[in-house]
């Protein structure tokens, strides 16, 4: 009788799924007592040890935050020509530009040159714009010319297999 | 101290941001299923087009002007929208977005610190314009009515450049003096008429009139307008920032509908965008409007019909708005009708926060299943998961004839750079 009222009320806290340690711990040792049994553990979710990572499984690295310092001011382009492979830009890479930053004279910069974005050296000094190339010749900026600075180059990537989500835009 | 900042013709300059080809040209922007013109960019504005008018009635003067016609890039907006919101961000201590491309600023704390407002609004545009490359206008005033109109002031007005403040009542005067009735915030179409019956045309006439008579012979919010025109502040920083009071969702459709399972279809699509700007604002619906409606520009005579849906218990629910419009289809639906546009309001709103429970009346609105469905829908994109009732709605989608890149948010739509 007395067993039996241990085991029912027990029985009635585990279906009010008020399952506290101690009522497990208190279930397990009334289960051996009474039957003898080898005890079988509830499971709970609470037996096995915690993976001692758990904590840190949020510190992934992050790409964005490595390539974009701004990134309210920056777009990501793609490269289209050969003008700058010298200064490791080739056909089809992504071009990382941030606007909000100072020009210097030598920075790899977009800009808007007669309705075009093109990237070039920007030479300060003479107003030009130059290639990393030997094959291409400076441009020089004329007062008539359409000129805007649309970014400075801060980073270029290179996709050296194809992804499928480039593949679209790739010819 | 408070401003609002917004952009010139947000849709029309979002275009230009990269696209540097028309950033000197004329540039429209045409609505929802290219209907009508939404956005025209000061170049254009300038040769005489007009805004809010159907795309088809101009479309001669368009192209007589080699006018750049582009369809909603709704996309791209967002993303450039998102830019420049937490660009103006950095340069207050309190920030509330108003709308896709307006952001009302308050200076609380370090406001004693700035002590050339007009100089601090143009460090504010030269900011935005180099970050974003979008053209804002700024206004300040000591309250959001004031720099609503110092807004106004900065973009239309002749002088002010971009910057407009008003920070005491001489600038309040010269400002208010050249501005419309009908264009101060808070005055609708029917109060501005009325007022003008009275020959009170101008913002400045409002302002001197007694706020008192205003009230009795308007009402309790026109008369806050005219205190706050007066630099008395009666909108608290919770007001301006107070959720929407109604929510809706219309569009014409690309064809003619003339099937009534295809009509509910449409309205349900409705029905859930509605009800996810519901679930965003913490908002419920008590009463909704269901309405379409033929062409006023079709041959056949034309057909509108609305109906009213109460709920006992509000909701936000999309199944249960799909519900309200299968009872009710059947008497908007009328056989023969080509039916052009339809839509969805929620007109009487509560907030989730304060709900009334009933007794009696269940709550059938199931968060947990709302929470779930926008969850996967954010992440996966919009229409991942939706409601059976809406169809495999093809002929829903918009037609957007005229549509620029996503040269934010696709990969294959990212801006070509030339180095030849």
């Amino acid at each position: 009788m007395y067993l039996q009222a241990i085991s029912q009320s027990l029985k009635t806290r585990i279906f009010d799924f008020q399952i506290t340690k101690q009522s497990i711990i208190l279930y397990k040792f009334t289960v051996a007592f009474i039957m003898k049994f080898i005890p079988i553990y509830i499971e709970a979710g609470i037996s096995g040890f915690e993976s001692p990572a758990a904590e840190y499984k949020d510190l992934g690295l992050s790409l964005d935050q490595l390539l974009i310092t701004h990134p309210n001011a920056t777009y990501i382009g793609q490269a289209s020509g050969e003008s700058m492979t010298e200064a490791g830009i080739f056909d089809g890479d992504l071009l990382i530009v941030d606007r909000s930053l100072t020009l210097k004279d030598g920075d790899i910069i977009v800009a808007n040159f007669n309705g075009c974005f093109v990237c070039k050296i920007l030479d300060k000094t003479q107003a030009r714009l130059l290639s990393a190339s030997k094959k291409h010749s400076p441009v020089k900026i004329n007062p008539e010319d359409d000129f805007q600075v649309e970014g400075t180059v801060t980073r270029s990537i290179r996709m050296h297999q194809k992804s499928p989500e480039l593949a679209a835009c790739m010819r | 101290m408070y401003a609002l900042v917004d952009a010139v013709s947000f849709y029309a300059s979002a275009e230009k941001v990269f696209d540097p080809s028309i950033r000197n040209k004329p540039v429209v922007v045409l609505t929802n299923n290219d209907g009508c013109i939404c956005a025209v960019c000061p170049i254009a504005r300038r040769l005489g087009i007009p805004k809010f008018v159907p795309y088809f009635q101009i479309k001669n003067l368009l192209h007589k002007n080699n006018v750049v016609v582009r369809s909603s890039n709704y996309e791209l907006y967002a993303d450039l929208s998102e830019r420049m919101m937490n660009v103006i961000s950095m340069y207050c201590d309190d920030q509330y977005i108003y709308s896709i491309d307006e952001s009302f600023l308050l200076f609380k704390n370090f406001g004693g610190l700035i002590k050339d407002w007009h100089k601090y609004g143009h460090e504010i545009r030269r900011a935005i314009w180099k970050e974003t490359k979008l053209p804002v206008g700024v206004g300040f005033g000591t309250t959001p009515t004031l720099a609503k109109a110092a807004n106004h002031a900065a973009k239309k007005l002749e002088g002010y450049n971009g910057v407009a403040v008003i920070t005491s009542p001489n600038s309040a005067k010269a400002i208010l003096q050249k501005m419309d009735v009908g264009d101060v915030w808070g005055i609708g179409r029917k109060i501005s008429q009325r007022l003008r019956q009275q020959d009170i045309t101008t913002a400045f006439q409002l302002s001197a009139m007694s706020a008192k008579a205003i009230r009795t012979e308007f009402s309790v919010v026109t008369e806050r307008t005219v205190n706050e025109l007066n630099g008395i502040s009666c909108l608290s920083w919770d007001d301006v920032r107070e959720p929407k009071q109604q929510i809706f969702s219309t569009r014409s459709f690309g064809q003619r509908i003339v099937d009534i399972h295809a009509l509910q279809a449409a309205l349900t699509k409705h029905g859930s965008i509605v009800a996810k700007k519901l679930r965003q604002q913490s908002s419920l619906v008590k009463k909704l409007v269901i309405f379409a409606s033929s062409s006023p520009h079709d041959d056949d005579s034309y057909y509108k019909q609305s109906i009213i849906y109460k709920y006992p218990v509000a909701t936000d629910n999309s199944a249960e708005i799909a519900n309200a419009i299968s009872e009710i289809i059947n008497e908007i639906y009328k056989p023969g009708v080509r039916f052009y546009r339809c839509g969805i309001g929620a007109i009487e709103l509560e907030s989730r926060r304060f709900q009334q429970p009933d007794l009696f009346m269940p709550d059938n609105s199931n968060p947990a299943l709302m929470k779930c469905l926008d969850k996967i829908n954010n992440r996966f994109g919009q229409g991942t998961l939706k409601l059976a009732a809406e169809g495999k709605s093809e002929e829903f989608q918009m037609r957007r004839e005229f549509l620029s890149p996503l040269y934010t948010s696709s990969w294959k739509d990212i801006p070509k750079i030339s180095c030849v």
